[in-house]
């Protein structure tokens, strides 16, 4: 397998493919978690870089548009909405300006091993002040995993909304679809069930059960001690059984409220900052290394030089993808490529 | 800080277009530019008028060679160059960091872990340069750049090569005094010897905050440098005989780079593992600032009305470095400042908060699926580096002006279009509107650096052209006051009169000083007459402002008002005389000074507060007319709306919108599904947006309206902005979040 996933296109849509945002050798044990979808760092004809993602082979093409039509909508801080998407009628990705970013098992790969608690309970609280975000607007989200948490220097993303969805169909079973990391995948869900809120909550606690242990199935006893009753309550498999977003909050901002190190520096805009409430990611809140990473990957991008085709190559058709014109495209040598921007094999 | 290309900026340098400027200083510009390709650099070039001089043109080779020498690791890679074009320039890797003296001002003295790791990355920068013959010959904290994988040495505006004897006049005032090595201080060839000197200086400013020998006038240094000890004071003691050695008198007796960086370091870790939390933070920044959308290039400036002015008041392009006074705002806390000096590479980073909202650019394939938006418009706004205090909303002229990036931007009320934008306003203290007209302090930051002249100018008081945003002729110039002081502000405007805090005293630092004296005082906006001042607590210290909010209520000035430890009062001044009538302190708990800013309510009788109780305080004297608080303690309310229709409303924590008697303080009501709900999450820290028969009120789902006469919410608009007010006559709520201001119909 290429670059999760098959092999890497040279063109999605109106764009010039950089390199790859996953990899597959970014794991901490064992084979990485699945990413829903393709993720690809890449270049406008106007020489802007945005991350374009497109459906994994096999995934039907009008369930991913749909999601990725709906993600626009999406509220909250931490979220991704598209930004821009492929014409009707056209093979579709959705793209949205770059930003330095590292996915969840990325940034345990560059660590050596999983976060550290007092970052684990910063990301929880804002992924579930998130999903309280997106919830309060009647969606669920339906595509929480490890790879769908971007880190960035300034906070999480939570990206592959709808991944569930556009995996497959309700009433037929889900399990092993593409993309989807069996783990999060709530139970109901992965025995064909209409993806709802409680879903999103097993799957946010698997998820950062993964940023805890390197596991998304951990044992009880992996975890950290004052993670330990509220994740495990997160992935009960009878959904009433998980606590809501409300609940999440108070857990992860309780859970330590002076602890010597707390990452997160300020407030998120528009968040409340009444005494009590969790402390959020802020400038400052990721470890040094990863930091490190994220100033790498801007800095290749910086210096990449992606010679753009003048006529854009459409591709609906089922033909391969027109080559650019000479000179080919100079792409870093993979040995200079940090994590979060695997080369893509451009022969 | 990127700042908007200049009107008359060229579109670009060989294969790169120009987005931004970083910098600019006597010799040159540079630019942030990006290839076709999309490679995005630093750009520097050298003016024309000033590369005509053969002597400057060779000395921007060298410059170009000694970056070319030091290569990528060490310093910024240089990717293409034109030495030979008219308007040289050069290329070279965009640098992702803070300089050293950034670094200091963040993070404050750095730990010995992180003086020692840049020492031995800056002996490895030096040592790569010294094996190649070339020495930097101004290693300063303001050239070097600190990465997450070590320190960059940049500038190498003066470097030149051992025994190279080109440069006659142009490199000969070359150094910095507070860094220059004794034998370059009297004139003699400058060696690597005198590189470890000055490395040896810039690691005593690491730990320490200040030179070895201290600051002060270039005289008084060149003669400590060659004469005096050094002042190792609080420098870790570890690395007292280390850097003592280095700063010998005799440059025999300095260690070589090599020798030193053993001592350093022992290149355990990585260098990002020897980084404080605030110096990560800001080069996490740096690394997703500069994806961060450029700010547009500015208008050419108006042509025949304006008038001929005091050249100092106009400075012709104030491209400016980071602007001190934008960091004021609250007072306390860090602070930064940029490094600054003619052909000094301006440190760049947009400092961002986390994006809520990002603009959905046109295109078909956002419009074709027929989703449809709450707003009528929305326009971008970019987040100033540094910015402490949110961007507050001005209404004047049919315009919305917001600040954005370095200055402000005015917007059509109507439609949304981006009328102007400036960079030369200086932050929302400066700025004060009567509704119809814009009034702003002239300020001189730009040049604050560049001589005694600047230190001391006459406050200036200019209306803004709303077409344009261009300052128009000055109202009044007050030579009492000394315009350059950064705590000056333009509190309010109302009435044809304009209210301000003014200073009179030397700008020594950017702090309070003992001996200035502080003053209030009126100016009529049409003949610039002054009315009245009225004198302000003298202050010896500290950098808070002295007004948060102010507002004109019948004869009264009304005004919250900052003291030097962040407290807040409430002062009242007759608006005839200027006279202090009353003074109160806020009731209840103190309030936030954050929380107080920009967001005063009055009507004709009373001031209305929020807290552990909703208030009315009687504006004749001062005193309390009601409170909810002996019926409802424990309650926490948000700041309250003006009385409309004899209720104020505001946010009642964990209920919801309220409304209560403006008589009496008798609560009328409370919202349909109080406590519950979207009702129970409203954002109390904001008053109630009151506008046609509904309330606005922030919450998580979005700005709800809700009916005065049901009390139902009739509507919920989906945005993430968190500052709201109202337009009635052009039927909008205009609401600002960190990037972007948008305009909901009212209904």
């Amino acid at each position: 397998m290429k670059a999760a996933g098959g092999e890497v296109p040279r063109h999605i849509g109106p764009y010039t493919v950089i390199a790859c945002l996953d990899d597959e050798h970014g794991a901490l044990y064992g084979p990485p978690p699945p990413v829903p979808e393709r993720r690809f760092f890449a270049r406008g004809s106007d020489g802007d870089t945005v991350l374009v993602c497109v459906p994994h082979p096999g995934v039907d093409p009008g369930r991913f548009a749909a999601e990725a039509g709906m993600s626009r909508y999406l509220l909250g801080t931490w979220t991704a909405p598209a930004t821009w998407l492929a014409p009707p009628g056209e093979a579709p990705w959705h793209a949205r300006a770059y930003e330095p970013a590292l996915p969840l098992p990325m940034a345990l790969a560059v660590l050596g091993g999983p976060l550290s608690e007092p970052t684990v309970r910063v990301l929880g609280a804002a992924l579930a002040d998130t999903l309280s975000v997106v919830h309060g607007q009647g969606l669920a989200h339906a595509g929480i995993s490890p790879a769908s948490v971007l880190l960035t220097a300034e906070g999480p993303r939570l990206t592959c909304f709808g991944a569930v969805r556009a995996a497959g169909p309700d009433g037929e079973p889900r399990y092993g679809l593409p993309g989807l990391e069996t783990g999060s995948l709530a139970p109901e869900q992965a025995a064909g069930g209409h993806p709802r809120q409680p879903g999103d909550i097993h799957a946010l606690g698997a998820t950062l059960a993964y940023a805890a242990t390197g596991h998304t199935v951990p044992e009880r006893g992996e975890i950290p001690p004052v993670l330990r009753d509220v994740l495990t309550a997160c992935l009960a498999r009878d959904p009433a059984a998980r606590p809501g977003t409300a609940r999440l909050l108070e857990a992860f901002g309780s859970a330590a409220p002076d602890m010597p190190g707390t990452p997160g520096l300020s407030a998120a805009p528009g968040a409340s900052t009444a005494p009590g409430t969790p402390e959020v990611p802020g400038p400052g809140w990721l470890p040094g290394r990863l930091v490190a990473a994220l100033a790498r990957q801007s800095a290749v991008l910086l210096a990449a030089d992606i010679p753009v085709p003048d006529t854009v190559p459409s591709p609906p058709s089922p033909a391969p993808p027109v080559p650019p014109p000479s000179p080919a495209p100079s792409v870093p040598p993979p040995s200079s490529v940090p994590p979060g921007t695997a080369a893509p094999s451009h022969d | 800080m990127l700042t908007s290309l200049l009107h008359d900026d060229p579109q670009g340098f060989g294969a790169y277009r120009l987005l931004a400027r970083m910098g600019s200083g006597g010799m040159g510009t540079v630019y942030l530019a990006r290839s076709r390709g999309g490679r995005t650099v630093a750009l520097k070039t050298m003016h024309a008028r000033i590369a005509a001089d053969p002597d400057f043109r060779t000395r921007f080779r060298l410059e170009v060679d000694a970056a070319r020498v030091i290569g990528g690791q060490y310093g910024a890679q240089v990717v293409d160059a034109d030495v030979a074009a008219p308007t040289p320039w050069f290329a070279a890797e965009y640098v992702l960091g803070p300089p050293l003296g950034a670094a200091v001002e963040l993070a404050g003295p750095l730990p010995e872990v992180t003086v020692r790791a840049v020492g031995a990355g800056l002996c490895g920068a030096l040592g790569q340069l010294h094996r190649s013959d070339v020495v930097h010959r101004d290693l300063k904290p303001s050239n070097i750049m600190v990465t997450a994988h070590g320190p960059k040495v940049i500038d190498f505006g003066i470097a030149r090569a051992l025994g190279d004897d080109r440069l006659t006049r142009a490199g000969a005032a070359a150094g910095t005094p507070a860094f220059m090595s004794p034998e370059q201080a009297s004139g003699q060839e400058h060696t690597p010897e005198g590189d470890v000197f000055a490395l040896a200086g810039v690691l005593v400013f690491a730990a320490t905050g200040r030179g070895p020998f201290g600051d002060g006038q270039p005289a008084d240094l060149l003669y400590r440098v060659r004469y005096a000890e050094p002042d190792l004071t609080g420098v870790p003691h570890a690395l007292v005989p280390v850097l003592a050695r280095c700063l010998d008198k005799d440059l025999s007796a300095r260690p070589t780079t090599q020798e030193l960086m053993l001592q350093l370091h022992d290149g355990a870790g990585e260098f990002v593992d020897h980084l404080p939390r605030a110096l990560l933070a800001e080069i996490g920044r740096c690394a997703g600032g500069v994806w961060q959308a450029p700010p547009p290039r500015l208008p050419a400036p108006p042509r025949a009305d304006s008038e001929p002015e005091p050249e100092a008041a106009h400075p012709a392009h104030p491209a400016r470095g980071l602007s001190r006074r934008r960091l004021l705002a609250i007072g306390g806390g860090s602070a930064l400042a940029v490094a600054g000096g003619a052909g000094a590479w301006a440190y760049s980073a947009a400092r961002d908060e986390p994006a809520p909202y990002k603009k959905p650019p046109p295109g078909p394939s956002v419009s074709a699926s027929g989703g449809k938006h709450d707003w009528r418009w929305q326009s971008q706004i970019v987040k100033g580096y540094g910015d402490k205090s949110p961007a507050h909303p001005f209404r004047a002229g049919g315009l919305v002006v917001i600040r954005s990036g370095v200055g402000f931007q005015g917007i059509g009320i109507r439609d949304g279009k981006a009328r102007w934008s400036t960079e030369d306003f200086e932050s929302d203290q400066d700025v004060a509107s009567d509704g119809d007209r814009l009034y702003r302090l002239v300020d001189l930051d730009a040049e604050k650096d560049r001589g005694p002249k600047a230190m001391r100018f006459p406050l200036t008081i200019a209306p803004v052209d709303l077409h344009d945003g261009s300052r128009k002729k000055a109202l009044a110039q007050l030579g009492t006051f000394n315009g350059v002081l950064p705590f000056n502000q333009l509190v309010c405007a109302a009435n044809g009169v304009l209210y301000l805090v003014a200073g009179q005293g030397e700008k020594s630092r950017e702090r309070f000083e003992r001996g200035d004296t502080w003053s209030l005082l009126a100016v009529e906006a049409k003949t610039g007459k002054k009315r009245w001042t009225s004198p302000l607590p003298a202050r010896t210290g500290g950098e808070r402002l002295y007004v948060l909010a102010a507002q004109v209520a019948g004869d009264r000035l009304v005004l919250f008002q900052q003291t030097a430890d962040g407290k807040v009062s409430i002062v009242a001044h007759d608006t005839g005389s200027g006279r202090a009538l009353w003074n109160k302190p806020f009731p209840g708990p103190a309030p936030d000074p954050v929380d107080v800013m920009g967001r005063m309510r009055t009507d004709g009788d009373h001031l209305y507060v929020g807290g552990s109780a909703l208030r009315a305080l009687r504006l004749s004297d001062g005193k309390e007319a009601w409170s909810t608080a002996p019926k409802r303690a424990g309650g926490v309310f948000g700041p309250p709306s003006a009385a409309v229709d004899g209720a104020v409303y505001a946010v009642e924590k964990g209920q919801g919108l309220c409304a209560v008697d403006a008589g009496d303080g008798k609560r009328k009501w409370r919202e349909k599904g109080a406590g519950e709900g979207e009702a129970a999450k409203a954002a109390v820290a904001d008053p109630p947006v009151i506008a046609k028969e509904h309330a606005y009120v922030r919450g998580p789902s979005g700005l709800r309206a809700v009916a005065l006469s049901s009390r139902k919410t009739v509507r919920t608009y989906k945005t993430t902005g968190d500052r709201f007010v109202a337009d009635e006559e052009s039927g909008v709520i205009i609401g600002v979040g960190d990037r972007f201001v948008a305009a909901f119909d009212l209904l």
